[in-house]
């Protein structure tokens, strides 16, 4: 009988240890990754972001368009940050085949001393991206909506791409990267595809974020 | 039957034994050591929270239901946290985003509840930063968890360092990303407060402060 008790005794006490160790507490579920090998090196992966749906959360000074009035957070910034050109996106990300993979926070800031874009994506099962680039103009995509016909408070349709990153290719680029993207170097582009556009300033369109990327040396 | 009933009853007291074990494990302590920051932002949970956002798997039993924004398998257990952060004379100064998961590297013998935790961080007119933490939060867990369900008395406030990573002395890598911190790394430690704990509505307050110590030049673009 006692050495029942003192055996059973072990087995709870070990099994709650080992459970504690060895039971994937921190895992999540995961999807096949939708990258593609470059002919010349490195691989190419897509991530999408669906408007307005993937869109969590915005912020923004006054005056940075239609992106910081479209979804407002519950808060707004103070007015100490809004004298800056400045505007924070949250999204959730999509991969090529348009299945949720993770979340990413947009940092656009074009004053003078500190323009510029930053792009964290986070794939809980993979890690995360640092992608920078310089901040498009303030305005760009307003303006090229009304290069295509859209006027302010009434409804638009059509078919626009506005490129976000420059051409040139050195200038948008994968900085830094964790876990699975450690190491990667490479560049990136980005695309926003409006469809629509809201009588309340609601943007309906994707935006797509193209990496080539490679181990670096 | 006396047989089973012993072993059910050996079993159990063992299993509690090892939940007391894991509880007061000191090896689930581990933070950053502390260093002398060159810049200390903070900021107030939850006066300064512009949105939060948690994944539908870790939102907590009984808290007041709200629509699942992150719901979806592959980010169920994440969260989405913007948070203003005001400088020494409490003037705000700068944005962040946070975008959290549950880590892999979760381990309730060795390294506690960690978070994978990664901020983005504009101060205007300077630029902006990101930040990779492994955050340990199961210090705050073993603390609010009894008082939120199970009415225990709480001894706060309590201070917590729950910054545990990656950087092999513990703390935060911080990587330059626009402006002037363009191409600078350096470190950061977080540091919260915790001011009060209400277990009815099974909500917390705190003060926070984020560390940040800019150093060397970056030499390699990865990690």
């Amino acid at each position: 009988m006692k050495i029942t008790f003192f055996v059973a005794l072990l087995l709870g006490f070990v099994g709650v240890l080992a459970a504690g160790h060895f039971v994937p507490w921190g895992s999540h579920v995961r999807l096949p990754s939708q990258t593609r090998v470059v002919a010349n090196g490195g691989r190419d992966e897509r991530f999408v972001i669906r408007l307005p749906a993937d869109r969590v959360a915005v912020a923004g000074a006054n005056g940075v368009g239609l992106r910081a009035g479209a979804a407002a957070s519950p808060r707004a910034l103070p007015a100490a940050l809004t004298s800056e050109p400045l505007l924070v996106e949250h999204f959730k990300i999509r991969d090529a085949s348009g299945n949720v993979v993770g979340l990413a926070a947009r940092h656009w800031s074009a004053d003078a001393r500190a323009a510029g874009t930053a792009w964290a994506l986070m794939l809980p099962s993979r890690g995360a991206l640092l992608l920078t680039s310089p901040s498009e103009a303030r305005g760009a995509l307003e303006a090229a909506l009304r290069r295509a016909g859209y006027n302010a408070g009434s409804a638009w349709t059509g078919d626009l791409r506005v490129a976000f990153t420059p051409a040139d290719a050195q200038t948008a680029v994968v900085a830094a990267g964790s876990d699975e993207f450690a190491g990667l170097q490479g560049r990136f582009s980005e695309v926003w595809t409006i469809t629509g556009v809201s009588e309340g300033g609601e943007l309906r369109g994707t935006i797509e974020i193209d990496t080539v990327t490679r181990q670096g040396s | 039957m006396r047989y089973a009933i012993v072993g059910l009853l050996g079993f159990l007291i063992g299993a509690a034994a090892g939940g007391a074990a894991i509880y007061y494990n000191p090896l689930t302590q581990a933070r950053a050591s502390a260093e002398v920051a060159d810049r200390a932002l903070h900021y107030a949970l939850p006066g300064e929270v512009l949105d939060f956002t948690l994944g539908e798997a870790i939102v907590p039993p009984g808290t007041p239901k709200r629509e699942a924004v992150l719901w979806e398998e592959t980010i169920d257990r994440t969260a989405l946290l913007s948070l203003v952060l005001e400088d020494a004379r409490d003037r705000p100064v700068a944005v962040a985003s946070r975008l959290l998961a549950v880590s892999p590297r979760t381990d309730f013998l060795l390294s506690g509840v960690r978070l994978n935790d990664y901020w983005l961080l504009t101060i205007p007119g300077e630029g902006t930063l990101f930040l990779r933490a492994d955050t340990n939060v199961w210090p705050f867990l073993k603390e609010t968890l009894p008082v939120w369900y199970f009415g225990a008395p709480w001894k706060g406030p309590t201070e917590y360092r729950p910054t545990a990573g990656p950087s092999e002395d513990g703390t935060a890598v911080v990587i330059g990303a626009t402006g002037r911190f363009a191409g600078q790394t350096g470190s950061a430690v977080e540091l919260y407060r915790l001011t009060d704990l209400d277990g009815a509505s099974r909500s917390a307050s705190a003060t926070g402060e984020l560390d940040l110590r800019l150093a060397a030049h970056r030499v390699a673009s990865g990690e």
